[in-house]
C-alpha cells in the first residue's frame, strides 16, 4: 500500500468527520499560528528599529559633553565641554565625512497668527547630511548662509503644520523670538524615535544663532557622519584621541565628552529579541504539544470506534503494519494540515500587524519550515500509540467488538 | 513466502484432481483458552479435511466451537494443539504477517454481519481487500466492479453500506469475498441477519459459486441453510460427531 494511498485514505476518512478533524486540528493550527505569527512580529519589530536607527542618520556617531555613564560620571548634557571649535577640528579627523555641531534654544515661533514653542537649533549646511533628513520643500542653507549669518530657517514638518504653512511657505517670514527669519525649506516627516519627534524643529545657521540668540561656543551635541560603516571603530578612536588631547584630559582620567553610535542601541534591540525567541519558542513547544495531545486522545477514541473496521481489514489481509500505518498517517495528516493551515493563519496575522503598525511583512522561510516539521513531529510522537494499540488488535475480539 | 495454491481454473471451469493434497488437512486439533484459572476447551482432537471445489457446512448449535473452528480454518487464530495445513502451508507454524498474506490471499471471509466499512462505498468495501495485495488502483476498482456485477450489484457500486439493504450488503460482502479470487470462501452464518428471502438468494449465490469451481465452507446452525453444502460436518461440545 503506497504512501500516497494512505494519504488518500486518510483525508477520505477525515472528510468524512470533519467538524471533528477541524477541532482536533485546532490546537495544532493556533500552535503553528502563533509561533510564526510571533516569529514574524519579532521580526518585523527588529526591521523596523533597524530602519529607525538607519533613519536617524547614517553612520553616525554623536558626541555629547559629559562623561560616560560607564565611568560614573555626571549625566551627559550637563556639562558643557564641547565647543564649535571641537566640531571644526573632527571635521578634518580622516574618515569623517561630514560634522553638524548643534546650538539649541527653546523660544517662541510666530507666523502670521500662529505662534508656537520648539526648539530652534543652530547647525551646519551638513545637518541633513549627517542626520538623513530630506526635505520636502525648499532646500536647506548653505556654507553661504552659514558664513554670513544670515537670517534663514528651515522647519520640521511637524512645526511647519503647526504654524500652518503651506505650499506657499518657502520664502514666507516668519519670527523666531520676535527676529524675523526668511523659511528657505521644511524637513521631511520622519516621525518619533521613542517618545522624541523627530519633525518638531526649526533649524538655522550656528552663525545666526551665535549672532542674535546665544552667544555661546559651546554645542549641546556634534553629529558626525563616517564615510564608511567599516570605519567606525577607527574613526570612533581617533575622535577621542584627538578630542582628549584638545580638553588635555589627564592621561587615565575620566573623559568630559561621550561618543555614541547606533551599535549600543542595536545590541539591545538583538538582546531583547533573543529574548523573545526563547520565550517563543517555549510557547511553540507547549502549545504544539497540547495539540499533540488533542490529536492523540482523537485517535485513541478512534481507534476504539473503528475497532470492527480494524478486524475486518485484518481478516480480509491487512498485516499489522499496514493497519499502524493507515492510523499513523491519519494522525500525520491532521498535524499536517494543522501546521499548513496555522502557518497560512499565522502569515495572515503577521501581514495584518506589519501593515498596521508600518513596520512592513517580513518573510522568514526557516520558521515556517521549522513549524511544519514540529507539527509532523508531533503527529508522529502522538500518532504512534493509539496506531500501535490498532495494529496489535486480536482480529477475532475486533471482529466481534460490539 | 511463497503459498502454493491448488489449481484453480479460470472462472467456470473447476479442476478437480483428487491426487493433489487436501485445501485443509486438520489432525488433532485442539484450541483452549485460558480465562484466569480455568482452561477452556473450545475445540478438542480435531480431524477435517476439505477438498478442492467441495462445498462443506460445519455445523452445530452456538456453544459448540464451531466459530472456534472457523477461525482456525480462516487462519485469524491458531490451534493450540494438532496440525493444521491450509494448502500445504504449516498453519500453526505461521507468524501473524505470513497469516495476513495467506487470508489476504487465499481465503475471502463472509459475515453473519456483513462488516462492511462505514461511509464507504460498495466499490470501495469491495476493492479493500486488493488494497492489501498492492494491487494498483485503476485495477482494483475493475475488478471491484466485476466482482459487484456478478453478485448483480452492479449498479450499486457508489452506495455506502446504509443506503443498502440487508440482502444487498451481504451481497457486497460476498463479492468483497470473490474479489481476490481466494482457494476458499469462508461464510459465518451468512444468512443469520436476514429474512428467508434473502437468506434464499445468498444459499443460491453460495451455490452458483460452488458450481462456478469454488471452494466453500459454510459455518450455520441452521439445518436448512446446510442442506445446500455437499457434505456436511457437526460440531457438538468442541469435538466433531457423525
Amino acid at each position: 500500500m503506497s504512501t500516497l494511498e494512505l494519504v488518500g485514505l486518510a483525508l477520505s476518512r477525515l472528510g468524512a468527520a470533519r467538524l471533528r478533524a477541524t477541532m482536533t486540528m485546532l490546537g495544532v493550527i493556533i500552535g503553528v499560528a502563533s509561533v510564526v505569527a510571533l516569529v514574524a512580529v519579532g521580526d518585523e519589530a527588529a526591521l523596523g528599529v533597524t530602519r529607525q536607527l538607519q533613519s536617524l542618520g547614517l553612520n553616525l556617531l554623536t558626541v555629547n559633553p559629559g562623561m560616560s555613564a560607564s565611568t560614573g560620571g555626571r549625566p551627559s548634557g550637563t556639562a558643557q565641554t564641547l565647543t564649535l571649535d571641537d566640531a571644526a577640528a573632527i571635521a578634518g579627523v580622516t574618515g569623517v565625512a561630514a560634522v553638524e555641531p548643534e546650538i539649541a534654544i527653546q523660544t517662541q515661533l510666530t507666523a502670521g497668527t500662529q505662534s508656537v514653542t520648539t526648539s530652534v537649533i543652530g547647525t551646519s549646511a551638513d545637518y541633513p547630511a549627517v542626520r538623513a533628513y530630506a526635505l520636502t520643500r525648499g532646500s536647506f542653507f548653505n556654507a553661504v548662509s552659514v558664513d554670513n549669518s544670515l537670517r534663514v530657517a528651515v522647519l520640521g514638518a511637524q512645526t511647519a503644520k503647526a504654524l500652518k504653512l503651506g505650499s506657499d511657505a518657502i520664502g514666507s517670514t516668519i519670527s523666531i523670538n520676535h527676529l524675523p527669519f526668511a523659511v528657505v525649506g521644511i524637513l521631511e516627516a520622519k516621525g518619533t524615535t521613542g517618545p522624541v519627534s523627530n519633525d518638531d524643529l526649526v533649524l538655522i545657521p550656528v552663525t545666526s544663532m551665535q549672532h542674535y540668540f546665544n552667544n555661546t561656543p559651546r554645542v549641546r551635541s556634534i553629529g558626525v557622519s563616517v564615510a564608511s560603516a567599516g570605519q567606525m571603530t577607527e574613526v570612533k578612536s581617533w575622535m577621542v584621541q584627538l578630542l582628549e588631547r584638545r580638553h588635555a584630559t589627564a592621561a587615565g582620567g575620566a573623559d568630559d565628552f561621550v561618543i555614541s553610535d547606533q551599535t549600543q542601541l542595536l545590541g539591545a534591540t538583538n538582546s531583547i529579541s533573543a529574548l523573545l525567541s526563547v520565550l517563543l519558542g517555549g510557547i511553540a513547544v507547549i502549545s504544539l504539544l497540547v495539540g499533540g495531545i488533542g490529536i492523540m486522545n482523537i485517535m485513541l477514541v478512534s481507534v476504539r470506534e473503528r475497532t470492527r473496521e480494524i478486524g475486518l481489514r485484518k481478516a480480509v489481509g491487512a498485516r499489522a503494519g499496514d493497519i499502524l500505518a493507515q492510523f499513523l498517517v491519519e494522525a500525520l495528516t491532521m498535524s499536517a494540515l494543522g501546521g499548513l493551515l496555522g502557518v497560512a493563519l499565522g502569515l495572515l496575522v503577521s501581514i495584518g500587524i506589519g501593515a498596521a503598525t508600518g513596520w512592513g511583512f517580513v518573510f522568514n522561510p526557516l520558521v515556517v519550515l521549522v513549524a511544519l516539521a514540529f507539527s509532523l513531529v508531533v503527529g508522529c510522537v502522538f500518532g504512534v500509540w493509539p496506531a500501535r494499540q490498532a495494529a496489535r488488535m486480536d482480529p477475532i475480539l475486533a471482529l466481534r467488538y460490539e | 513466502m511463497k503459498l502454493r495454491l491448488p489449481g484453480l481454473g479460470r472462472a467456470g471451469a473447476p479442476v478437480v484432481r483428487q491426487a493433489k493434497p487436501p485445501m485443509i488437512e486438520m489432525h488433532g486439533v485442539c484450541r483452549s483458552y485460558r480465562l484466569g484459572e480455568v482452561t477452556v476447551e473450545a475445540l478438542r482432537d480435531v480431524d477435517l479435511e476439505v477438498r478442492q471445489g467441495e462445498f462443506l457446512a460445519i455445523v452445530g448449535p452456538s456453544g459448540s466451537g464451531k466459530t472456534t473452528l472457523m477461525n482456525i480454518i480462516g487462519c485469524l487464530d491458531r490451534p493450540t494443539a494438532g496440525d493444521y495445513s491450509f494448502a500445504g502451508s504449516p498453519v500453526a507454524r505461521l507468524d501473524d504477517d505470513a497469516l495476513a498474506r495467506l487470508r489476504s490471499r487465499a481465503i475471502g471471509f463472509i459475515f453473519q454481519n456483513y462488516n462492511l466499512l462505514p461511509r464507504t462505498s460498495a466499490l470501495d468495501n469491495v476493492s479493500t481487500p486488493l488494497l492489501y495485495q498492492g494491487v494498483p488502483r485503476r485495477e482494483r476498482s475493475a475488478r471491484a466492479r466485476a466482482a459487484l456485477e456478478v453478485l448483480g450489484m452492479g449498479d450499486r457500486a457508489g452506495h455506502s453500506a446504509s443506503e443498502l439493504s440487508g440482502g444487498q450488503q451481504q451481497r457486497v460482502a460476498i463479492a468483497r469475498a470473490l474479489v481476490t479470487r481466494p482457494a476458499l470462501i469462508l461464510a459465518d452464518e451468512p444468512t443469520g441477519n436476514l429474512d428467508s428471502a434473502s437468506g434464499a438468494d445468498v444459499v443460491a449465490r453460495l451455490h452458483d459459486l460452488h458450481r462456478s469451481g469454488h471452494t466453500i465452507v459454510l459455518v450455520t446452525h441452521d439445518a436448512d441453510v446446510a442442506a445446500a453444502a455437499d457434505r456436511q460436518v457437526h460440531v457438538l461440545d468442541g469435538q466433531l460427531v457423525a
